[in-house]
């Protein structure tokens, strides 16, 4: 396709600006995570470090409890996002395949979950977890953000299941699969892409969730980073070299996940596009 | 090898009825067409026999066994798809093995199939390739080999060759004349191809509407349909119909004038003689009857349209209207459009139809 230069350059410029918009707010993160204390909050802010410190960072691991929130973090996201892919797949293929009476207003209304303020059933459910003993464990935020994601999580794979030809199942139905072997061999594989953004919608929504992990988690120790990392901030000053490299390093895992498994979100995103 | 038999099969998806009681029987080792208009339930009959789709009424046999309610894979059938439905994530030996997998056969003997069926279809330099990695026609070979594996008692296609290009289309055609040839199966082939149903059949079924119009060889619904439909159905071009009013009998004929021709005392034989002599019929002219030469009955046709294929030219009256006379000329013929063109017509060889389609 031959562009004109024009319209070339206003595409760059685009693409620049959109760059810009969201890597600056990063560059900015980063890079202040290894200035001193100093350049931090100078008058003239520099955008290319003058220093160079790891100061808070040692800090960060050596006197805070960031590394417990770490563990946490990744224990109650890695937790959230299998679980919601092993109950999501199997019940959006029921939706899909299963013909069973009011499957068509049961899928409609899963999504009516996110129509309320997730904020209305905390306090239910704190009394609901204080009965049954799961306050101030890690579980009980595992099946909140399990629970919070599945609507979507399901809505999304249904469709990425429907862009499957029909004939490929019905080959799979004349080979002789029965249909958990159909799931499991010629569908889960088939959408993958599918899989891999849900996984990351998961990671991604247990990761940033701060509601209910400060309402019903109450000991520091069992805190997640989200919630554990928001008292570093003082209530008289803040350490600003310290929050930096802490959410330097609140980012990897989400740098890391988009990294090993980003390929198959963007394709999945293309495909669900054309298809 | 197996022998297939139909029993007024119906059915109804919601309040539409798609089939209205097929009935039909398949001897073991014949290749059984089943070809008409869009939406005449060919595919449907096909996928009930399949066993995808459940039939509202009526039975299937295969092999003397009643299978109308046996799971697709248990019926001893096997199934190519018009768009191939391979597993685009496993390899071509994979996909043709998946089915032996299912049916519990251990990992030599699957793979022993998988080459046999690999050397007969020339597929054995790609079996370790993907599906996307094959072009259009490898692919099908793929899907055939995936059926042909499993030794099926009854082969289904389901329009196979539509998504090859022409050419393709003729060379895997007679691919699978071999086939059939080679492995003596029984197959049911769904079309809308006039020429994969001539060249391909021993039996056609012609379906209309969810019923069975008409079932014999290629050559027979060709030179003695049973109705209006099936003449117009089969033949390429279509055979062209015009009405006639009939003076009298005469001998075993009829004699007819047919002013659209400018025709008067054409006699034709019908297929039976009418007992009562009817009022109106239809003539039914095949385009290469109309003979470019003199005789008894000589026509005039204007030629408004005229396509030169080499050995042949198609001359059109009306081009692009429903009641256009098609005439089959020899050769590149010189008509140009806007002329009259003098023929004959060889009363012989034309059929006749009552006012419902039905052959007199």
């Amino acid at each position: 396709m031959n562009r004109s230069f024009g319209l070339n350059a206003t595409l760059i410029a685009c693409l620049c600006f959109f760059v810009v918009l969201i890597g600056l707010p990063f560059w900015w993160v980063v890079s202040g995570s290894i200035k001193i204390p100093q350049e931090i909050i100078s008058r003239v802010p520099t955008m290319i470090p003058q220093s160079f410190t790891l100061q808070h960072y040692q800090k960060l691991f050596e006197a805070s409890d960031y590394p417990v929130y770490l563990v946490n973090s990744l224990i109650v996201a890695a937790s959230s996002t299998v679980l919601t892919l092993l109950l999501a797949i199997p019940a959006a293929y029921a939706f899909f395949r299963l013909d069973f009476p009011g499957r068509g207003i049961l899928y409609r209304t899963i999504l009516l979950a996110y129509a309320f303020p997730s904020i209305v059933v905390l306090i239910p459910l704190f009394g609901l977890f204080a009965k049954v003993g799961l306050v101030d464990r890690l579980p009980a935020l595992i099946i909140v953000n399990v629970a919070f994601a599945l609507p979507f999580s399901i809505w999304m794979l249904r469709s990425f299941l429907a862009g499957v030809p029909k004939e490929i199942e019905e080959a799979a139905v004349m080979d002789g699969a029965p249909t958990l072997t159909i799931l499991r061999r010629i569908m889960i594989p088939l959408i993958a892409p599918g899989i891999a953004s849900v996984g990351i919608y998961a990671f991604v929504t247990a990761w940033t969730e701060y509601v209910f992990a400060s309402v019903l988690i109450l000991s520091d120790a069992k805190r997640t980073l989200p919630v554990g990392f928001s008292g570093i901030i003082g209530q008289y000053q803040i350490d600003w070299g310290l929050l930096l490299a802490g959410a330097t390093v609140a980012i990897l895992p989400v740098v890391a996940i988009f990294a090993l498994i980003g390929r198959g979100f963007v394709s999945g995103l293309t495909e669900g596009a054309v298809k | 090898m197996a022998d297939l038999v139909l029993n007024d099969l119906h059915k109804q998806f919601g309040s539409t009825k798609v089939i209205k009681g097929a009935s039909l029987s398949v001897a073991s080792g014949e290749f059984v067409v089943f070809v008409g208009p869009s939406g005449c339930g060919k595919s449907t009959l096909l996928r009930m026999i399949a066993g995808l789709e459940k039939a509202t009424s009526g039975t299937i046999a295969i092999d003397g066994r009643d299978v109308t309610d046996v799971d697709p894979a248990r019926r001893g059938i096997a199934m190519v798809f018009q768009t191939y439905a391979l597993y685009p994530h496993m390899s071509v030996a994979e996909n043709m093995a998946f089915g032996l997998e299912m049916a519990g056969m251990p990992k030599t003997e699957r793979d022993a199939r998988v080459r046999q069926a690999a050397a007969t279809l020339h597929l054995t330099d790609y079996l370790d390739r993907k599906p996307r990695q094959l072009s259009g026609g490898q692919r099908q070979r793929v899907a055939i080999g995936r059926a042909i594996v499993r030794d099926p008692k009854v082969f289904l296609f389901d329009e196979p060759l539509s998504n090859l290009d022409a050419e393709l289309r003729v060379k895997m055609r007679l691919e699978i004349a071999k086939l059939h040839k080679d492995l003596g199966a029984t197959m049911i082939y769904v079309t809308h191809d006039q020429v994969e149903a001539m060249t391909l059949a021993d039996k056609i079924v012609v379906l209309r509407d969810g019923l069975v119009e008409q079932i014999g060889s290629p050559l027979a619904l060709y030179s003695d349909p049973d109705n209006q439909f099936v003449a117009g159905f089969i033949g390429s071009p279509r055979m062209n119909f015009v009405d006639a009013t009939v003076k009298r009998r005469e001998g075993d004929a009829l004699v007819l004038d047919v002013p659209q021709l400018g025709l008067d005392g054409l006699p034709v034989r019908p297929r039976a003689m009418p007992r009562d002599l009817p009022g109106a019929l239809v003539l039914g002219i095949r385009p290469e009857d109309f003979i470019d030469q003199q005789g008894s009955f000589r026509v005039s046709l204007p030629c408004n349209a005229i396509e030169r294929l080499g050995s042949v030219s198609y001359l059109y009256t009306a081009p692009g209207d429903d009641k256009t006379l098609i005439a089959e000329l020899k050769g590149s013929h010189p008509a140009k459009v806007g002329e009259t063109v003098a023929m004959s017509l060889d009363p012989q060889k034309c059929l006749l139809f009552d006012a419902a389609g039905i052959r007199v």
